[in-house]
């Protein structure tokens, strides 16, 4: 991992905005059950946008600097280079497990109620340890073929819901309160959480520029749109009662006598989630130690698995780790801490020099 | 350590009786030439590899009739070199070492007793199996020669096809027992240097007592902590094909004896591209390609996702088919996963015994597959009807690549095994791990899965389509300058 071939973050970006997007529509809990359709792309609209803000400071940094936050704090004083990276290792290991509690949780509920979570865990993080050493390049060509699986997922799911569409007249209609609309907004800054895995991996990309997030972000605006649309006209009330809308969207997809699109919905979150816990180890790696990887990597992966052992028998442990506004006060700061490298970082990449008296 | 021969008759027999062990295809003919001062030579060969005709002809007899006066031995020698042998290839060398290489080679030596020069001279006439077409790689149209074992007819239908001067073939020995010889073969302008360099290396690096078969060098030829499990390394058995791979800057190892020439970088998309596909139209061509990616996931997949939805998510099988299934399954007494491992290993087992049996019986194993195995068994009520077309299915799925057969198997198997013991969600989990290895791994240094990731959309052209003629030949590869190509392999 230590020594990367530089790779396209096109490509690294919309492999991550596409996982991004089918592991968050696991998380169910955050939409506001008041709020009309319209209301709904509105906030979203708002949350992308703030999305796209959190990215800025990584494009600042890698255009003025041509380094990423880590390579920053590298070349700065102890005192500086060792809160980051404690920082950058504990809000990575934080979003591994932000993610992964739901993903098991709509998993263990959904699939299979007889199989213990911790179980579940154990083999998918045994599987994002072989990823995670392959290195970040690999993680994102993996990418590739996710993109392509979700694209037929995506079809099958809206193709199979067509013919249960139900437009009226008041579909287009505007409601809900300021309250309706912070909430809606918070859970579409989910995504933002991709810049701050750019603000630790972007010298490792060769192409990074300002066009990239704005077309991931109105890609990824368009499938959110996209299910939300399915969600409210298609299974409509029935999925507002239900839990994980978009698992009960695969679900109610058919093609005549053909059903079973929830089998791709349960493939493309599996991978989705496995790719972006795999990535995220990455990051922790790379955040606390550039040169021993698989040790790091192992290291990391035994305290996410306490971490989610403990989550999974204490109760108010599992709350702080799924609690939405932790979660995007964490990303705002790892994404704007860029800013902060940036007004107060060395420019050059020569060794900190230390002055003995 | 290079040992120079001291060139008297007397030891060099001796030297070689001890190297060989006076063993019994050792000749060695002692002849007096015609000549004042009584001139010894005597001519060296290994019974069988040479060609006694062409040495009496080009050799012996022309030997036998010069006068060489009152010569002394030096000149002599130079005298036959210049005037006397009739033999169109004819080296001169010095040392023990080549000595033994020329005449195992099926050359005859020729040594003046005196000189400070021995003569190899090219006789070689061992029986060899002729040119034919490769039984592994049939085509519907195109050239029908396909390699042979002995390295120069192998060099030469090469030649024969790239008259070019570019085509420059490089020899190498490897094993310090056989010492078999190999040529690494490469366009000049086409390659890269540090790709060739890399290759050197590895190949220079092998330590083999004996390579017997282009097989043995495969595992020095892969990239170091890549997966093992599909190879980096091409094998063919057709010029043709070969010299379609030199020109995108590939490099060919052909190793003597042996009909299967070695290829470097392998690329995953190539498994699927055949030499028809050049030759017919090109919507047929694209239509047999996405057949063969369709095959290749069938073979993998179908028996473990049968398993998977069987035993975990029956819910997910259409009705109509669901019912005749689990009625099928119903009536076998083994678990649905027993039932495909075994009748999977069955299935191997009798592909291997049809490999290896004479081929008058091959016809009676084939009858009590069919009729016992397969049919008796469903009558019998030990595997169910459904299982039994699974596994047929993705059998003769796995043959439409049949390069890729290895990997196929393993997969398969363990694709089985996982859906056994973790349904759909098993075989996701060990898809994105497969997938991921494949990403890791390097040809070379040239990323197994370009073209597809990293994705590159012009080289589409030439992966799941086959645009005309007209198309590709407006853009030359370069397999060195595939996106993401490690730096330190490839320059």
């Amino acid at each position: 991992m230590s020594a990367e071939t530089p790779f396209s973050s096109k490509r690294f970006l919309l492999a991550l905005m596409l996982a991004a997007c089918s592991v968050i529509l696991l998380q169910n809990h955050s939409l506001s059950e008041n709020s009309s359709f319209l209301f709904e792309l509105a906030s979203m609209a708002a949350g992308l946008a703030l999305c796209f803000l959190c990215f800025v400071p990584t494009l600042l940094l890698r255009k003025l600097r041509n380094a990423d936050i880590l390579q920053l704090s590298a070349r700065s004083p102890a005192v500086v280079k060792l809160p980051v990276a404690v920082f950058y290792a504990g809000y990575f290991v934080y979003t591994a497990l932000y993610f992964l509690i739901p993903y098991t949780d709509m998993f263990h509920a959904k699939y299979y109620p007889g199989v213990s979570p911790c179980l579940i865990t154990v083999v998918l993080l045994g599987c994002c340890v072989y990823a995670a050493v392959k290195g970040v390049n690999v993680i994102t060509r993996f990418g590739i073929f996710l993109f392509l699986f979700a694209m037929l997922t995506n079809i099958l799911m809206f193709g199979g819901n067509l013919t249960a569409l139900e437009l009226t007249a008041d579909s287009l209609s505007w409601q809900g309160s300021t309250d309706d609309f912070w909430q809606n907004t918070r859970y579409f800054l989910t995504p933002a959480f991709i810049a701050a895995v750019f603000a630790c991996l972007n010298a490792e990309t060769n192409n990074f520029r300002l066009r990239q997030p704005v077309c991931a972000l109105l890609f990824t605006g368009l499938k959110y749109a996209a299910v939300l649309f399915f969600i409210r006209f298609a299974v409509g009330a029935y999925a507002g009662r239900q839990e994980y809308p978009t698992f009960v969207l695969s679900r109610t997809a058919h093609f005549d006598r053909f059903a079973g699109v929830e089998s791709f919905y349960l493939a493309l979150a599996t991978m989705s989630v496995f790719m972006i816990v795999s990535l995220l180890l990455c990051c922790v790696t790379k955040a606390a130690d550039r040169e021993k990887n698989l040790k790091t990597v192992v290291l990391f992966t035994l305290i996410l698995l306490a971490m989610y052992t403990v989550s999974a028998y204490v109760n108010s442990v599992k709350e702080i780790l799924t609690n939405q506004n932790v979660f995007i006060i964490f990303t705002g700061i790892a994404s704007l801490l860029p800013l902060a490298g940036l007004i107060g970082g060395r420019k050059s990449n020569a060794p900190t020099l230390v002055h003995s008296m | 350590m290079v040992i120079t021969l001291k060139n008297s008759i007397k030891e060099i027999k001796l030297n070689l009786h001890t190297k060989f062990a006076d063993s019994a295809d050792l000749t060695i003919r002692e002849i007096t030439l015609k000549s004042a001062n009584r001139l010894t030579a005597a001519v060296i060969t290994m019974e069988g590899l040479v060609d006694k005709e062409q040495l009496a002809q080009s050799v012996l007899n022309p030997l036998m009739v010069y006068d060489f006066g009152n010569m002394p031995p030096q000149r002599a020698a130079e005298t036959i070199q210049n005037s006397v042998a009739a033999a169109a290839d004819l080296a001169a060398f010095t040392t023990v070492d080549e000595l033994v290489t020329y005449i195992t080679s099926g050359f005859a030596v020729l040594v003046v007793d005196g000189a400070e020069i021995l003569f190899a001279a090219g006789t070689q006439g061992y029986a060899f199996r002729g040119v034919s077409e490769p039984e592994s790689e049939v085509v519907q149209r195109g050239s029908r020669e396909g390699f042979s074992e002995p390295l120069r007819v192998n060099m030469s239908l090469l030649r024969r096809r790239m008259k070019s001067p570019e085509l420059v073939f490089e020899q190498m020995t490897v094993g310090s027992e056989s010492q078999t010889q190999l040529m690494l073969c490469y366009l000049q302008s086409k390659v890269s240097g540090q790709l060739l360099e890399t290759l050197r290396s590895r190949l220079n690096a092998c330590r083999l007592e004996t390579v017997l078969g282009a097989g043995y060098l495969s595992d020095y030829l892969e990239d170091k902590n890549t997966s093992r499990l599909f190879s980096g390394v091409g094998i063919s058995e057709r010029p043709d094909t070969v010299c379609g791979k030199l020109t995108e800057g590939r490099i060919a190892i052909i190793v003597d004896g042996t009909p299967a020439v070695l290829i470097v970088p392998r690329l995953f998309v190539e498994e699927f591209q055949g030499v028809d596909d050049y030759s017919n139209r090109t919507y047929y061509a694209t239509f047999i390609r996405l057949l063969k990616y369709l095959s290749f996931f069938i073979a993998v997949f179908l028996p473990g996702l049968y398993v998977a939805l069987a035993q975990f998510h029956p819910e997910y099988i259409p009705s109509f088919i669901l019912i005749k299934t689990a009625e099928a399954l119903s009536q076998t007494p083994l678990p649905v996963t027993l039932e495909v491992l075994m009748m999977t290993l069955v299935y191997e087992i009798m592909k291997e015994a049809g490999l290896r049996i004479p081929k008058s019986l091959a016809h009676a194993v084939s009858i009590v597959g069919a009729l016992v195995i397969g049919e008796s068994a469903v009558t019998a009520g030990i595997i169910s009807s459904s299982t039994l077309m699974v596994v047929a299915t993705a059998a003769i799925c796995s043959y439409v690549t049949a390069s890729l057969y290895p990997p196929i198997m393993a997969l398969r198997l363990v694709f089985i095994v996982v859906g056994g013991l973790a349904g759909l969600w098993g075989i996701v989990l060990a898809t994105a791990v497969v997938i991921i290895s494949l990403c890791s791994k390097t040809s070379l240094g040239v990323p197994y899965m370009s073209s597809l990731s990293p994705f590159s959309l012009r080289r589409m052209r030439d992966v799941f389509l086959r645009v005309s003629w007209k198309e590709l030949g407006r853009h030359t590869i370069r397999v060195q300058k595939f996106p993401e190509t490690e730096a330190d392999h490839v320059r």
